[in-house]
């Protein structure tokens, strides 16, 4: 499935991309070689100032002489009109601060000038986003460098001075229904319960590294290490759909006090959530386990 | 509301006293069986990046290429009657991809409407309901190296598509 799901958003994407390039393109959404009328209200040696034609706005620029042709270099600031700022943002150049235009025609107290060519928006802006991120996948992981060592540092005394042993005891009811494959005493079952405890309190950074130790105690017990086992896809069902008591600290973040208000709603809606995921993954183990019969 | 946010402020410095403390009680080598834990922690942090990359990579392509907002104009007429507004349904869709993206799109509402429009507080209940189930999946596999992962995306789509609705209906009815 998630062959499919990878394949398939990296192929649309580009498929999207061209299409709406295609489309920018015969539409000629970016104006791309239309002249614009200038009126040159002073022009000393390399610098200028102008007007567009039928605006008062005064714009800087830089008048560069190019062998027969000029262009004015114009500084990307507020004053520039909403189109030349978001051409300037999309051009080919990877100077975003500044805009290249080509004078095509000119005289003392007038010109005309031509914004650079914009094409092919999305097909360099998904290059751009495939490689920014692969940077920020690895980031991500380094970030959580620290907090796993530090949570599973933890759980290592947690485990050794049986912590985890008395976490499992408690639980084990309540878990046995749903991981009946599992066996009742195994610590994988500490493990799932702090992590859904954590995700319940919104811990989100502790919650990561029990997790991960989870799913390293329920690939011990897997036969065929390649392929995810039932109790696994339960666990992740359970994590992603977690009942929240606490809301999760970004949206606090975001939010402030206002947070508080969403107590109720953040809760009912995770009750709903957790509940159809718990359903939907006994659904899916019957549904394999009828076709096996069949 | 604030017992409970006191409890946060409580639960985890106990938490990480009370474990060193019961590991001394029990006589445990604390500083050892900590450093050795901490060892693991770094493994399965570097084990996750090859995953985190394919998975992101993928995600961030799509995003760029504008088809979540063809998705988006799609939907919109056919669960505008049904009651979900379409200006929540760039959440919902972004929310199972990114964390970082669906914090954005959360910022970016909370300027456009307000922070007491309806609209926010749908989508800060579904963000706050559900999770990046992506990149969910592909850390947590990723760290044991699970490569089938059978039906796992889609029963955590489930539980995203029923966290979505509910996150509104509920809104609609203590707000609305």
């Amino acid at each position: 499935m998630l062959n499919y799901v990878f394949g398939g958003m990296v192929v649309l994407s580009l498929v999207f991309a061209l299409w709406q390039d295609a489309a920018d393109l015969s539409r000629n959404t970016w104006r791309n070689g239309e002249s614009i009328p200038l009126d040159i209200v002073h022009r000393d040696g390399s610098s200028i100032r102008f007007r567009i034609d039928g605006d008062s706005t005064i714009i800087r620029g830089d008048w560069r002489p190019d062998g027969d042709r000029a262009e004015i270099v114009v500084p990307v600031t507020d004053a520039l009109p909403a189109h030349w700022r978001s051409v300037a943002a999309n051009q080919e150049s990877t100077r975003k601060q500044e805009l290249r235009t080509i004078v095509v025609a000119s005289d003392s107290t007038s010109a005309a000038i031509a914004l650079p060519a914009v094409r092919f928006v999305k097909l360099r802006a998904i290059t751009k986003a495939a490689f920014d991120m692969a940077e920020t996948a690895v980031t991500l992981a380094l970030g959580l460098i620290g907090v796993m060592a530090f949570w599973l540092g933890l759980m290592k005394i947690a485990e050794s001075s049986g912590v985890i042993r008395i976490v499992v005891k408690g639980v084990r009811p309540f878990m046995r229904k749903l991981f009946p494959s599992l066996p009742p005493d195994h610590p994988a079952l500490g493990y799932v319960s702090l992590n859904l405890a954590a995700n319940v309190l919104g811990l989100g950074n502790a919650a990561t590294p029990m997790g991960l130790k989870a799913m390293e105690e329920l690939q011990a017990l897997n036969p065929d290490k390649e392929t995810a086992t039932d109790p696994m896809i339960m666990f992740l069902a359970l994590n992603t759909s977690s009942v929240q008591i606490l809301p999760p600290v970004t949206l606090v973040a975001l939010m402030g006090l206002k947070v508080n208000e969403l107590f109720f709603s953040i809760l009912i809606a995770t009750t709903f959530s957790t509940a159809a995921a718990i359903l939907a993954v006994k659904w899916m183990e019957g549904r394999a386990w009828r076709k096996e019969a069949a | 509301m604030s017992a409970l946010n006191l409890v946060s402020v409580f639960v985890l410095p106990l938490l990480i006293v009370g474990i060193i403390a019961y590991g001394m009680i029990r006589r445990v080598k604390i500083y050892e069986e900590f450093v050795t834990g901490a060892k693991e922690g770094f493994e399965i942090a570097v084990r996750i990046i090859p995953y985190l990359v394919g998975i992101l990579f993928a995600i961030g392509m799509f995003r760029a290429s504008g088809a979540l907002d063809f998705l988006i104009a799609g939907l919109r007429p056919i669960l505008d009657p049904l009651g979900f507004p379409a200006e929540v349904l760039p959440m919902a869709l972004i929310r199972p991809l990114t964390g970082s993206g669906s914090v954005g799109v959360l910022a970016d509402m909370i300027a456009t409407y307000g922070e007491d429009s309806i609209y926010v507080k749908m989508a800060a209940t579904l963000f706050g309901s559900t999770e990046t189930t992506f990149y969910v999946v592909a850390v947590y596999f990723g760290a044991v190296g699970v490569k089938r992962i059978r039906h796992a995306i889609q029963v955590g789509l489930i539980a995203d598509a029923v966290g979505a609705v509910a996150a509104v209906a509920v809104c609609w009815w203590l707000f609305g």
